[in-house]
């Protein structure tokens, strides 16, 4: 029996708490680390649903959260649209990664990000961000297999509730 | 542009298309941060999310504002008590020293009235706290709980407790957004509270310090003086703190000196907030205090008052606007 686990509502709902996530207020020692929940359940979707974020959905989450944490706009959606653009490029070889690789492949994207959301600041002219600013892919990379087990197990249990 | 029908996307565009419209959407967005960058288009498009975006603060807001509350239901009597006396003992300080500041006020407002009839401006302050909602940390932004609904106005100056913290850059119904001087697009009119020296501080984009690049090379600055707002750019009313010299480079081959000062407001852990809003000096003689309460149209007059058609400008020109009032 085939039940859809990647149905929208579901990828929505996922969405919906990583945005929160993004917003919600921490000290501000934890607030230098906090990762890039969006890029990261993105990264899921991207690899465990084929096709189902396509690059004008992920233009479209950018923009939203770009109003919502009131960053450049068009900042997040550019970054959304590479991530995905470059997971669904090598989503093939991805997938079949041991974990520690994929993680490791995780990092380069996030790394990426980065790098890409450097060129904006220093095209604004604004300083250059101390260390600290490469603290977030480092977390990000880290949180990602308990964040990948945990959305497995999430759509496992809906797997479940919808047989019976 | 987004594409429903599930599944089949990569296999019918393949890596080709799917190329092309990596180009289209990058562009897109490109053009977006430019027009952001540059204060057009994109600021209606803010205030007209503003009703979407607000219910998303508050449910983000919503469980430590209710851990919060919770918290304060069961704070003992006894640690009530404390904090009452301590306020109360802080309340009769306070009140000494404005006793104080009131006659010199008064002094002040008759010498001021024997030299051209040039009166000092009234302020109204209006209480307004932060919303919990950490922003992206490039923003240089926080929210503020008072929106138009309370009739806070744009360009309207916040302070906190101990220092200037930024102005009011876009009005929604129940919150607004305050850019901080901390922004790399914000300039700020200063003096020297010591000399009276008028300058200028622009943002770097940290909330560790401002950058007064204009100063001349021989001028009496020193390391711990305080910085106020002078009041010139019509924004910001004069003589607030906004804060302290701690760096001087008078390097060789420097045509100006290089100030660096760091702010007295809590730009990045503050709670609480002042907005200020100038009476108009006509309305000063009629209501010497500031008491009554009719906020739209008092406000919309400050708003008129140096900067009008102002309202459409961004903070680019606001930048340019303080650069040009240097004294040289």
């Amino acid at each position: 029996m085939n039940v859809r686990t990647d149905r929208y509502s579901v990828i929505f709902f996922t969405l919906v708490i990583a945005i929160a996530l993004m917003l919600v207020p921490l000290p501000s020692i934890l607030d230098i680390m906090r990762p890039y929940w969006v890029g990261l359940v993105i990264i899921y979707w991207c690899l465990e649903a084929q096709g189902r974020i396509s690059l004008g959905l992920a233009f479209t989450i950018g923009i939203v959260l770009d109003l919502l944490s009131a960053s450049l706009l068009g900042m997040h959606a550019l970054s959304l649209v590479i991530i995905v653009y470059l997971v669904t490029r090598f989503r093939a070889r991805l997938r079949f990664f041991p974990p520690w690789q994929q993680a490791l492949s995780v990092l380069a994207l996030l790394m990426n990000d980065r790098i890409i959301l450097l060129w904006i600041i220093s095209l604004r002219g604004e300083p250059l961000p101390t260390l600290q600013f490469w603290l977030p892919p480092i977390v990000g990379t880290l949180v990602w297999p308990w964040l990948f087990l945990l959305l497995d197990r999430y759509r496992g249990a809906l797997r479940h509730r919808v047989i019976r | 542009m987004v594409k429903t029908s599930p599944g089949t996307e990569s296999r019918f565009f393949g890596p080709g298309g799917q190329t092309a419209r990596l180009m289209l959407y990058g562009l897109l967005a490109v053009v977006l941060m430019a027009m952001d960058q540059r204060g057009h288009y994109v600021s209606s498009i803010r205030s007209a999310a503003g009703h979407l975006v607000e219910p998303v603060y508050h449910a983000v807001e919503w469980p430590l504002r209710a851990v919060r509350n919770f918290s304060e239901q069961f704070q003992s009597r006894r640690s009530l008590h404390q904090e009452n006396d301590r306020l109360r003992g802080y309340i009769l300080l306070q009140q000494a020293a404005l006793q104080r500041l009131e006659t010199l006020t008064e002094e002040n407002r008759r010498l001021r009235s024997l030299f051209e009839g040039a009166r000092g401006q009234e302020f109204e302050y209006r209480f307004a706290e932060l919303l919990r909602v950490d922003l992206d940390p490039f923003s240089h932004r926080v929210l503020i709980n008072r929106g138009s609904k309370d009739g806070v106005t744009r360009g309207q100056a916040v302070i906190d407790g101990d220092g200037v913290m930024g102005q009011v850059e876009e009005v929604h119904l129940h919150f607004s957004t305050v850019r901080l001087i901390s922004d790399p697009n914000h300039a700020l009119p200063v003096q020297i509270s010591r000399t009276g020296l008028r300058t200028v501080a622009f943002g770097m984009g940290t909330t560790g310090y401002l950058s007064l690049p204009a100063v001349p090379r021989e001028a009496d600055v020193r390391e711990g003086d305080l910085l106020v707002t002078s009041g010139l750019g019509d924004r910001f009313p004069g003589g607030y703190p906004v804060g302290r010299v701690t760096r001087i480079n008078r390097g060789e081959g420097l045509s100006f000196a290089q100030l660096e000062a760091e702010p007295l407001a809590a730009l990045d852990r503050g709670r609480e907030v002042l907005l200020i809003s100038a009476l108009p000096n006509d309305e000063n003689l009629a209501k010497p205090a500031a008491q009554g309460e009719v906020p739209d149209e008092r406000i919309n007059d400050t708003e008129g008052q140096g900067n009008a058609g102002d309202d459409s400008l961004e903070e680019n020109s606001i930048a340019r606007d303080g650069g040009e009032e240097v004294p040289e």
